[in-house]
């Protein structure tokens, strides 16, 4: 999966997850803040459902609280860091 | 005690409408959705989208009614199941993803009590709350606590309800044991069915009770709740919650009975017309609703209507007796046959 299509594939996981129902993938910018109370305005329950849903879609496991918070920070930053992980386990 | 005020989502058009002054709304099929309003404007879309349908529903009744009436004194909910849908995914997922790590939400939105917490959080409300679980009787629970509350003057206001959800899972294993029709019944047909099992139904009535008299001055002036009577239990239990209200069976006006179409159990409420009360008008309200473990709640909801309002709906009629002014109700309900129970309301006169 390329980068674009993995950034598409991550929007419409997170639109499933957290019952965005007024979202559509074209909606959510590569670079909009998921949390805070610009973008998303994702809270913290939010990140969790993230993490799980990194886990089982992705395979990819946050141990380190500070890394989620680089690594949630917005769509690009998700992409990049599954790339990074995929890359280091090939 | 004295209903203040109440507000209800059901199978019929009650939360918008009034059902008193418009149709009732004929029901098809073996489960009775609840018709959920508009909640924009009442509930954030942020909290919104990680609710479920009981959650949904009990705040959408409980906060217009918060906001109304300020200072409660106490969150009082029964619920037997609680979110049933997301707790049976929550329990799903523990088996599917071999019990590794598993989404907050579900597990935090399917307790019963997450509705009286998340009332109090969304209006900072730091009082009594509680949630009573008791199956058929957690709403009949939900209001003894109540009184008891009221009684010792512990309190002046409290918001009580009971709430409901169909769960599609949950469903399935009920139709499996028998509690509810194999073929598809109308809402009309329900009561005359004279086949096993019921219809599945939902929703949540909500009431602000307090300890002196309102505008409307009707009273909750008892409840009784009895597992496992024999019939001369029942019938006894009946005629002393009559007695220790200083009321004869005459002094009945209505009479508000759960039959749900079962025939393995809507005996009690016949022989009861038959040997007890013979000269009252008897209301159905299942036909209206289907059958949940709280739906006395939404038999309550009709009482304090018909009582303020003086006047009945045809289509909740199973027994007419003419009848110039109601006073005294009394409302009896049993699930599943097993957990029976009564509720006595009155208008009183100034």
């Amino acid at each position: 999966m390329d980068r674009e299509q993995l950034k598409l594939d991550i929007k419409v996981q997170i639109i499933k997850y957290l019952n965005l129902l007024d979202y559509n993938p074209e909606d959510i910018k590569d670079d909009m803040p998921l949390f805070g109370d610009k973008g998303l305005e994702l809270d913290s329950i939010d990140s969790l459902e993230l993490i799980v849903m990194l886990e089982r879609e992705y395979n990819i496991k946050i141990n380190n609280p500070a890394d989620g918070r680089k690594i949630l920070k917005d769509i690009n930053n998700m992409a990049d860091y599954i790339i990074e992980v995929n890359y280091k386990n090939k | 005690m004295f209903i203040k005020d109440t507000i209800a989502i059901s199978p019929q058009n009650t939360y918008n409408n009034d059902i008193f002054s418009s149709t009732i709304k004929q029901l098809y099929g073996n489960k009775f959705l609840a018709i959920e309003p508009e909640y924009t404007g009442i509930i954030k879309p942020n909290q919104l989208r990680r609710m479920g349908r009981s959650l949904r529903m009990g705040i959408g009744c409980a906060l217009p009614l918060l906001r109304n009436y300020c200072n409660v004194d106490g969150i009082i909910i029964g619920s037997s199941e609680g979110g049933l849908e997301d707790c049976i995914k929550f329990l799903n997922q523990i088996k599917d993803y071999e019990e590794g790590m598993l989404t907050p939400t579900n597990f935090v939105q399917s307790t019963p009590n997450a509705l009286a917490g998340q009332l109090a959080l969304l209006t900072s409300n730091n009082s009594y709350n509680t949630t009573h679980v008791h199956k058929g009787l957690a709403f009949e629970n939900a209001l003894i606590d109540a009184k008891i509350l009221l009684l010792e003057n512990k309190v002046k206001r409290l918001l009580v309800g009971g709430v409901e959800e169909i769960s599609n899972y949950n469903f399935n294993i009920e139709k499996s044991a028998g509690q509810f029709k194999d073929k598809e019944c109308s809402s009309s047909q329900l009561i005359y069915s004279n086949t096993k099992g019921t219809v599945c139904g939902e929703g949540s009535t909500m009431f602000i009770l307090e300890s002196l008299t309102g505008n409307n001055n009707i009273k909750i002036n008892d409840i009784q709740t009895i597992t496992f009577p024999t019939e001369e239990e029942l019938h006894n239990t009946a005629i002393n919650i009559l007695k220790r209200n200083n009321l004869k069976i005459d002094h009945i006006d209505i009479l508000i009975f759960g039959m749900n179409g079962d025939i393995r159990s809507d005996y009690f409420y016949y022989r009861m017309m038959e040997q007890l009360f013979v000269n009252q008008s008897v209301l159905m309200y299942k036909n209206l609703v289907g059958e949940y473990p709280t739906s006395s709640a939404f038999a309550l909801y009709l009482a304090y209507n018909i009582l303020l309002k003086q006047y009945v709906p045809k289509d909740i009629i199973f027994r007419q007796e003419a009848k110039l002014k109601y006073n005294n109700i009394l409302i009896y309900n049993h699930y599943k046959g097993i957990q029976h129970s009564f509720i006595l309301v009155t208008k009183e006169n100034c």
